[in-house]
């Protein structure tokens, strides 16, 4: 059944219609054979979010050149899309053909942010599909799921038949043709998932047992069968300059979130904030050739008419050629007014200038990340910048001609004091300062403060989150110190975070949690205007569970939920790197300073050819 | 250089809104590396204009883009390469040099022809309807606007022509733009509000068939000669 054929006439009823009708330039259409393998990628959000995902679309770029595969996608409908589609008797869709998501032979689900579970499983039910893994057999698509929030993926573990740890690009094809062989020669959906949990990254979350501590933690988790591994160890891509990268990217209609040609010039990150998940879960640190990424940039900027191109990684500015590439590349493309922008910058001089490098063409906001107000507090989190670099890097942006700042800091740090929020207040007056004495324009300065949520695999993984009284006493002293013409100030909900932590730092017997909030309407918990809190304190009560057992703290005796899952960085490192937080201790970038810190990385992934030069 | 095209935007495209057909023009013109001009200042643009906007859901069979162009190209050229990088049911029809001075879309196109897909709950007898329409001397409606008080508004003198071209086929030219704008959800509300068996119909259900300028009477494309070089 072609469901968008039934849909479409009707779509004029929904907000943001061309969120569901495809057709972008460069999608990839084949025809609906037998024959193919038909894989449904799925990204539990709006399309304006999972289409500005790079991950989704190297997938479906690198499935699709496969000749006997075919990959569509899918997004979550907006809550009047949904009541639409259930009110005519329709389900799930897939954007290329109109296809039944359950006419799919996998579905493949994006694990990119904690607060999108309830989106995953309003999905599988859109679909008709069961939620829960037990509930499924071989006449049902086979529900994989990998992204980010992987290294703790517990709380909707039971919804997945298996989840793939790591960077699948060198992994998936592979995994996919062995579960078509394994289908082929008639084997049941049990049976399969037992063999396929042999493949390297592949997590079977069925193929486990967990038991609890009557305090609450988790006491042991282990296979149910001998000969399913222990833990399950992270994939990387050793080169990136031989892994796939698509060209040909889909250049949606819709104006969605990050509108541009997009190139990942590096992946991983050995800053090594303690804070940071994305820090420690993407390492080792691999870049992309210069001459691989301006041959990338020359065929991705023709086949989509971008005018916009960013270099992505999670520090661009530590890449090695930095200046030179940069160069290289506005030389090459500011004749086509083709603009170059960097995602994030370190906070110094060097970053200003290299940001005016790029902005020859186009001038838009910058951004500087000093996540804590005072020096000391920085030293615990790891982030080793002094406030004259903030000053001198915000003095020379605005002497070159910028206007809009945004500000990033955390709140809930651990060891945080007043002093500290003190800290953050007398750096935005000081940035707001600099900008009337320097440009003389009427400066722009956004203040973005979020609350800090102790995350697995970063050295705070076993501490507490803050309680909600606290937060809201510091967002409110924010509140009332930080404000006047040109400022602007922005925090996260208190009780958002709450869930927020509550799912990073879960274990599966919050599977069901999620489910009830599901049952009574929690859609987009991400969005704050579909948030409900009441749904899930109603949830976790009726399940018998606190927000206390996940969000208090872990003992590092104990079992963490995420102890069967190797992201590669040592556990050893992780606990030294908290005691040194809290003796304020910096660790140094072993990048610059040449000197190995003992995350262990380079053990786990011998093959991978790092700092080659 | 001043180059009017005429487009289709069709049913595979509908809903994509008015700054969305700007940007996918944008971006296909890069991708058809045409010498196009770009806009000073901080943030260059393509220098493209369009004409009335389409409303989100409506298709419509002929639409006109002004682009500016900094190097000339033959005009047939420019639609096949313009052409060849569009999305599917988008297509420039035809294309003109106008004059630098000629005025734009937005001032000269003054008439919009509009087909609306009937509904009807009884029995309805179209010629009938449309004359009783059109001979009325009033034909008050109320006009809603965005963040503005609601106003009464007379459509009749706004309404050139109606006729029937099927039994549930119906064609309106109506006055559109700057100088009296009609909009078709009025149109079909003035007439359901004068014939009980006419149902309020959808977006989907109206086509913008034509924009033209209208001039002693006569409909014209906004880039015959008669209109660019008036």
């Amino acid at each position: 059944m072609i469901v968008s054929s039934k849909i479409e006439n009707k779509l004029y009823k929904v907000e943001k219609p061309e969120r569901y009708i495809g057709r972008e330039w460069n999608q990839i259409k084949k025809e609906w054979t037998t024959q193919k393998k038909k894989i449904l990628l799925c990204f539990p959000d709006t399309y304006e979010i999972g289409m500005s995902h790079l991950g989704i679309k190297i997938l479906y770029h690198l499935l699709n050149k496969q000749e006997d595969i075919l990959c569509e996608r899918a997004f979550a409908p907006w809550i009047d899309l949904e009541n639409l589609l259930r009110e005519e008797g329709l389900p799930l869709f897939s954007l290329e053909s109109g296809h039944r998501a359950g006419d799919f032979d996998i579905i493949g689900f994006t694990l990119q942010y904690e607060m999108s579970y309830t989106n995953i499983i309003n999905m599988l039910d859109l679909a008709n599909i069961p939620l829960y893994t037990e509930d499924r057999d071989g006449s049902h698509p086979l529900i994989i799921g990998g992204g980010s929030t992987v290294y703790n993926s517990e709380p909707a573990a039971p919804f997945f038949d298996l989840i793939f740890i790591g960077e699948a690009e060198d992994f998936i094809i592979d995994l996919v043709n062995t579960y078509f062989n394994f289908k082929n020669q008639g084997l049941n959906r049990k049976d399969i998932l037992k063999k396929m949990s042999k493949l390297p990254g592949v997590y079977v979350p069925s193929m486990y047992e967990v038991s609890y501590h009557k305090s609450g933690g988790v006491k042991e988790f282990n296979p149910k069968f001998p000969e399913i591994k222990k833990t399950i160890k992270r994939q990387i891509v050793n080169d990136l300059d031989q892994s796939f990268y698509p060209t040909g990217f889909l250049v949606p209609f819709m104006d969605i979130v990050h509108n541009r040609a997009v190139i990942e010039v590096a992946r991983g990150c050995t800053r090594g904030c303690r804070f940071c998940a994305a820090g420690m879960t993407y390492r080792p640190v691999r870049e992309r050739s210069k001459e691989r990424i301006l041959e990338l940039a020359e065929k991705i900027l023709e086949k989509t008419g971008y005018s916009e191109l960013s270099l992505n990684s999670l520090s661009t500015v530590d890449y090695s050629d930095i200046e030179t590439l940069v160069k290289e590349l506005t030389d090459r493309f500011s004749g086509q007014k083709i603009s170059i922008s960097l995602p994030s910058l370190r906070i110094d001089e060097f970053s200003v200038r290299l940001a005016e490098e790029v902005q020859k063409v186009r001038k838009s906001g910058l951004t500087f990340a000093p996540e804590a107000g005072t020096e000391r507090l920085r030293r615990v989190i790891n982030k080793g910048v002094g406030e004259k670099d903030l000053y001198q890097a915000v003095r020379a942006a605005f002497n070159s001609g910028w206007d809009r700042i945004k500000l990033y800091f955390m709140i809930g740090l651990p060891t945080e004091t007043r002093k500290d929020l003190e800290g953050i207040v007398s750096m935005v007056d000081r940035v707001k300062k600099i900008g009337r004495q320097t440009s003389g324009r009427r400066t722009n300065i956004e203040v973005s403060v979020s609350s800090f949520i102790p995350k697995p695999f970063t050295p705070f993984q076993w501490v507490a989150m803050e309680n909600r009284e606290s937060i809201e006493k510091k967002q409110s002293y924010l509140r009332n110190n930080i404000k006047g013409r040109g400022v602007h100030l922005s925090w996260n909900e208190p009780d958002m975070s709450l869930v927020e932590g509550l799912m990073a730092r879960g274990d599966r017997r919050l599977a069901p949690v999620i489910e009830k909030a599901w049952q009574k309407g929690a859609r987009f918990d991400g969005w704050n205007e579909l948030f409900d809190f009441s749904l899930w304190e109603d949830a976790l009560h009726k399940s018998n569970l606190k927000f206390s057992t996940f969000i208090s703290g872990y003992s590092p005796e104990k079992c963490l939920p995420w102890a069967h899952i190797n992201m590669g960085v040592d556990r050893e490192f992780l606990y030294n790197e908290y005691k040194k937080a809290l003796s304020e201790e910096l660790t140094p970038d072993c990048r610059h300073e040449g000197r190995c810190t003992g995350c262990g990385i380079n053990l786990l992934f011998p093959e991978a050819d790092l700092y080659a030069d | 250089m001043l180059i009017r095209a005429e487009f289709k935007k069709l049913k595979p495209v509908r809903y994509i809104s008015h700054l969305e057909l700007m940007d996918t023009f944008r971006r296909s013109f890069r991708r058809a590396r045409l010498p196009a001009a770009y806009s000073q200042g901080y943030n260059p643009h393509i220098k493209l204009a369009l004409g009335q906007p389409l409303p989100v859901g409506m298709v419509g069979f002929s639409e006109y883009l002004d682009l500016e162009l900094c190097a000339q190209i033959p005009a047939s050229e420019a639609v096949n390469r313009i052409n060849n990088n569009l999305p599917q049911g988008i297509k420039i029809s035809e294309a003109h040099y106008i004059p630098d001075d000629a005025k734009s879309l937005q001032a000269a196109v003054n008439t919009a022809v509009y087909l609306f897909v009937m509904k009807f709950s009884g029995p309805v007898q179209p010629e009938q309807i449309l004359q009783n329409f059109m001979a009325r001397n009033k034909i008050e409606i109320t006009r809603h606007r965005r963040n503005k008080k609601d106003r009464r508004l007379d459509l009749r003198p706004l309404l050139y022509e109606a006729e029937a071209e099927a039994e549930k086929l119906w064609r309106f030219t109506v006055s559109t733009g700057s100088s009296g704008n009609v909009r078709p959800s009025e149109v079909v509300r003035a007439l359901s509000e004068q014939e009980e068996n006419l149902e309020s119909i959808p977006v989907v259900n109206i086509i913008r068939e034509g924009m033209f300028v209208r001039k002693d009477e006569k409909l014209y494309k906004p880039f015959s000669e008669i209109i660019v070089n008036d």
